[in-house]
């Protein structure tokens, strides 16, 4: 990178850990929209070595002087920052893309909404999986009413992680805000939340010993009177799927890639139908494709001063679930994790 | 209970647990903080695999990342450390590199627990020392011997590094531990149930020796606490016999039953192994070497729809399941009285010749030593232990 474009928005971004390295710097070299022109991170070498790998001409350790230097900013720091931060850079007038989960709780969520609406600046959330093709067409199927009646749901979401971590703050309750409901949840309970509309009821079960949560299940009942389950997991490979049983057909979709499988099964007929969701002429996704998409409409929004695809707004809502999830948690119980210092000898 | 022993004893000390993300260091952390209430230290070297020890209470568990073959990560983990217990071992890399972690790895977690005047040491060794065991009785009187293979060979010396340090160390040797989030005895029994059928030597009667994870930390337990274990190596196995036949059997009922066995002799079972090896298929073997080392093509590949199966499967099926393909080359492999639908039938894994060895033996493996000197008494049977791996892998989306 050598002269900055004045026709591009100048990004910082602030957190260098891995998904600025996996997938933020990736995507803001590959658009046309915005360019990277400072890296922060408290880690200064962790800054300027990745400032060399994308050609990003600056690097500092704080925020304090992004006003004036940049257009906007992706926060990518650690959950518990993401508020602190985003508010602080908002109330300046820098745009913000935080990372999902959006903020620690409901009340840290509309305080960046308001702090947005006070800077007049753009709040996006990076629940990227909305962009991809597979949930907007499964948005439009539902809201459409090809599957008839929705009688409920499954959703069975669950990976062994293979991130590769740059910190532990993921295993800190005071940085994570909370275990797999807020990392991986957020992403899928975001997807269920745009494509059924808003919960009434929920109860939840989780395997934390006062810590947080490696394993979780809810039942839920949406304000339209639908009912289904979900199961979320960082400690087993489930399906990664979710799954709508309508009067006229069942609809089965991934959850977890951006260029999943799509099953439709019509009601009492032999044969279904399974492919993948293509926009005109597209081809299918990955994930920088994604992050490209993401980075691009910010940038639209920041221009054209409209809202943003995902804005703060939208990355509250799950956030408030997670956290009726929170409120009402009882234990998860999974038999085989039973202390057995009160068991009698079986031989 | 034998672990009334424990009585307090690990109390808000300062545990040291090496190899806590895996299946039984895992376990053994649950165990420390919930019964013991020790404060456990878990150096760890992929944060990606340390979700369940997170779910503890702030300051029950503290994560460290670092690598057991790093002094100076060891030393900081170490600090304050009343008791450590040894479980991890190499597992990624080359058989060369994995060999070292295990022996350079105890050396130096023996150091650093020397430098910080740890009180115990327990070491987590393998049945594998006693190499190729025979039938009949087996105590821990049997002569170590290698078994050829860089893990059971490395852990040997692992075993004679811990053993002859002058520490105070305590030596647990496993033999074949089955249980929730097992790997070995336990998923990949699963998965590769799944993809082939298993080979049982001479019908499966020979000695599988299981045990069930959750005596063989209470085995661990009490050899961090009990003075006369210092010095001293312990087989922890469960208190009955079970055959490869039960073993493999009750794996193959949890998948619903199906063909998933072959019964073979050890002339057939080898003349299997020969003819699979013959077999191999160089060119696509090549062509893979190829694909992986370009990116670009690897990645696109890996993208078409296939691509995701092979790449789901690859880890157990892959070999195999091109040697079904080519399966006409291998006649006369399998015993008759598999009337199974050849289309639907599964390919038949070779059991390399140690292997066959190893699922030939009738060893039974004593327990005496652990009893007498440890207070150990197994608490779940084979039918206890096995349900509840069962209701495990269920929920582990692996039936």
């Amino acid at each position: 990178m050598t002269k900055p474009n004045p026709s591009k928005v100048r990004l910082a971004v602030v957190g260098c850990g891995a998904v600025a390295q996996i997938h933020h710097l990736p995507a803001i070299a590959a658009s046309e929209r915005v360019e990277a022109t400072v890296l922060v991170d408290a880690d200064a070498g962790r800054a300027k070595a990745l400032a060399a790998r994308f050609g990003v001409p600056k690097t500092a350790t704080d925020c304090r002087d992004l006003p004036g230097q940049v257009d906007a900013a992706v926060v990518a720091l650690p959950n518990s920052l993401h508020a602190p931060v985003a508010i602080d850079l908002l109330r300046r007038g820098v745009h913000v893309l935080v990372e999902k989960p959006m903020a620690m709780n409901v009340r840290e969520c509309d305080e960046m909404i308001a702090a947005a609406a006070e800077g007049r600046a753009v709040l996006a959330v990076g629940l990227d999986f909305r962009f991809f093709d597979s949930s907007l067409l499964v948005r439009n199927l539902l809201k459409d009413g090809l599957l008839g009646d929705i009688r409920r749901f499954e959703m069975h979401q669950g990976v062994i992680p293979r991130w590769p971590f740059a910190t532990d703050f993921l295993l800190k309750k005071e940085m994570a805000g909370g275990g797999v409901l807020a990392d991986f949840g957020v992403h899928v309970l975001d997807l269920l939340l745009w494509w059924l509309g808003d919960w009434a009821e929920v109860e939840y079960r989780d395997d934390a010993m006062g810590g947080i949560e490696s394993d979780c299940e809810m039942s839920l009942s949406m304000t339209s009177g639908v009912r289904g389950t979900v199961e979320i997991s960082r400690t087993r490979n489930l399906a990664n799927t979710c799954v709508f049983e309508g009067s006229r057909a069942s609809l089965e979709v991934g959850v977890w890639e951006p260029d999943p499988e799509i099953r439709l099964l019509i009601a009492d007929r032999e044969v279904s139908l399974a492919g993948r969701a293509r926009r005109d002429g597209g081809s299918g996704l990955d994930f920088t494709d994604v992050f490209v998409r993401q980075i691009d409409d910010f940038a639209e929004a920041i221009r054209k001063r409209r809202e943003p695809f995902v804005p703060g707004r939208e990355g509250r809502r799950s956030l408030a679930l997670i956290e009726a999830c929170y409120a009402r948690r009882k234990p998860l119980e999974l038999p085989w994790s039973v202390v057995p210092v009160s068991r009698e000898q079986v031989s | 209970m034998s672990l009334a022993a424990i009585d307090g004893a690990l109390a808000g000390q300062k545990v040291l647990v090496t190899g806590a993300t895996g299946f039984i260091g895992g376990r053994l952390v649950e165990r420390l903080v919930l019964e013991h209430g020790a404060e456990v230290r878990a150096l760890v070297r992929n944060l990606a695999g340390a979700a369940r020890l997170a779910r503890f209470p702030p300051g029950s568990v503290t994560v460290l990342r670092g690598d057991v073959t790093d002094p100076a990560d060891l030393e900081t983990a170490m600090q304050g450390c009343d008791r450590v217990f040894h479980c991890a071992y190499g597992t990624s890399g080359s058989q060369k590199h994995r060999a070292w972690v295990n022996t350079e790895g105890t050396r130096r977690v023996l150091a650093a627990a020397q430098a910080a005047r740890a009180r115990r040491i327990v070491y987590l060794s393998t049945l594998m020392v006693y190499g190729q065991t025979g039938d009949g009785d087996l105590d821990e009187t049997a002569p170590r011997q290698r078994f050829g293979n860089p893990y059971s060979d490395s852990k040997l010396e692992a075993e004679r590094i811990a053993l002859s340090s002058g520490l105070p160390v305590a030596v647990i040797q496993p033999t074949a531990v089955y249980g929730p989030f097992g790997g070995v005895w336990t998923e990949t029994v699963l998965r590769s149930l799944k993809a082939g059928r298993q080979i049982l030597i001479n019908g499966g009667d020979g000695m599988a020796n299981p045990v069930y994870v959750d005596d063989l930390v209470s085995a661990m337990l009490l050899a961090a606490v009990k003075e006369e274990a210092v010095g001293e190596a312990f087989l922890v196995s469960s208190a009955e016999p079970v055959t490869w036949r039960e073993m493999f059997g009750r794996f193959e009922r949890m998948l619903g039953g199906g063909d998933r066995t072959v019964d073979m002799t050890e002339a057939e079972a080898l003349a299997w192994w020969r003819k699979s090896q013959r077999a191999r298929p160089r060119l696509i073997g090549e062509g893979l070497r190829i694909v992986k080392g370009e990116r670009d093509v690897r990645e696109r590949l890996e993208r078409t729809r296939e691509g995701v199966w092979l790449r789901e499967m690859a880890s157990t099926v892959l070999p195999e399941s091109w040697q079904q393909k080519i399966k006409g080359r291998l006649a006369g492999g399998g015993r008759a009285g598999h009337s199974v639908d050849p289309d639907r039938e599964l390919p038949i894994h070779p059991l390399p010749p140690k292997m066959i060895g190893f699922f030939r033996a009738r060893t039974r493996v004593r327990i005496d030593k652990a009893k007498r000197i440890l207070g150990y008494r197994p608490a779940f049977d084979f039918e206890t232990g096995m349900d509840l791996t069962e209701r495990w892998a269920r929920w582990a989306n692996l039936l």
